[in-house]
């Protein structure tokens, strides 16, 4: 996947929602990866840390939690879960693969705190 | 203070996406994204199916590369317009890059725009551009083993075109596990066997195309 630009694309949202609000500091912020996304949590935090210097976010925290893949089988009906971390689905109950995802490719920022230093 | 949010991380490029295709829906323009590895005869098909339908149809071609101007060249000869976007090193192009190319374009007197990804397997399923729909080219000589290694391009588009038919008594590649695994991976995917090199299979590509389009 491509953290790098995620990394930045985040900040840019973070940014923009703090100062929207009316603050100047961002303490934390809270993201959700779906372990069906292909995102690496471990470069995503590695590439936040780095970009976030010089910005409202340069003490943040990142906050990831990850998401497992859940999925019902077209095939056999039968809802399942996973905690593989790819793209391709086999379902546990009948060997299928087209499966019909109910989570597992969400990238989304859910919280954040934010304050004011003078 | 804590702000509650819930915003998709990667919208802003879904939503130029979507501008993008309201854009091409208003001129009128059917949009397809190309894609393949390297190698796999993106630009060869255009040359073939372009030469086809060019009669019928008035096309125009966006070629993304991440250096030079070969491709586009190629398709220049054909007497079709067509913008080359160099991405300086990025794997796939965005639909931004999308949005800047297409001022470049005669998009009202077009009915057909071809979309050349950058050769790659992987990225560029993963970003829309605006496209109507994805097509989708591997070649034999890429090996049976790559719709199961490579899931996400197999599951995004709606066509499959296997190249380099002419190659199947020479090489030790099961069309039909390509078939079968593409078709697991994404049972609405429609297949074609072609060679850019004889011709054979480009009359069926098109005619599906003309009929999509129309």
């Amino acid at each position: 996947m491509h953290e790098a630009s995620i990394a930045i694309q985040l900040l840019n949202i973070a940014v923009a929602e703090c100062q929207k609000n009316g603050y100047n500091k961002i303490d934390s912020i809270k993201v959700i990866v779906g372990r069906a996304t292909g995102v690496m949590t471990d470069a995503l935090l590695f590439a936040f840390n780095v970009l976030k210097d010089g910005t409202p976010a340069s003490e943040a925290t990142l906050i990831i939690e990850e998401v497992p893949v859940r999925g019902i089988c077209k095939d056999c009906k039968n809802e399942f879960q996973s905690n593989e971390n790819y793209l391709i689905f086999e379902c546990p109950n009948c060997g299928n693969l087209s499966i019909d995802l109910i989570s597992g490719k969400e990238l989304n920022i859910i919280e954040m705190e934010v304050s004011n230093e003078n | 203070m804590k702000i509650k949010v819930t915003t998709r991380i990667l919208d802003a490029n879904d939503r130029i996406a979507e501008e993008n295709k309201k854009m091409f829906k208003e001129a009128g323009v059917y949009v397809i994204n190309l894609m393949s590895s390297p190698g796999a005869g993106k630009t060869s098909l255009l040359e073939r199916t372009i030469n086809a339908i060019k009669d019928k149809v008035k096309v125009g071609v966006i070629e993304g590369d991440i250096t030079g101007t070969n491709d586009a060249e190629r398709i220049d000869r054909l007497g079709v317009p067509v913008v080359q976007i160099n991405t300086e090193g990025a794997c796939h192009l965005d639909a931004n890059m999308i949005a800047d190319a297409a001022k470049d374009l005669p998009l009202k007197d077009l009915d057909l725009l071809f979309i050349e990804n950058v050769g790659n397997l992987v990225c560029p399923a993963e970003f829309k551009v605006g496209e109507d729909i994805k097509v989708m080219i591997l070649s034999l000589t890429e090996g049976d083993d790559k719709p199961l290694k490579y899931p996400l391009m197999f599951q995004e588009s709606s066509v499959l075109l296997i190249n380099k038919i002419d190659l199947k008594d020479l090489l030790d590649v099961d069309i039909e596990k390509i078939k079968k695994d593409a078709k697991f991976l994404n049972p609405n995917i429609k297949i074609f066997e072609v060679s850019c090199k004889t011709g054979q299979g480009i009359e069926e590509w098109t005619n599906w195309l003309l009929t999509s389009i129309s």
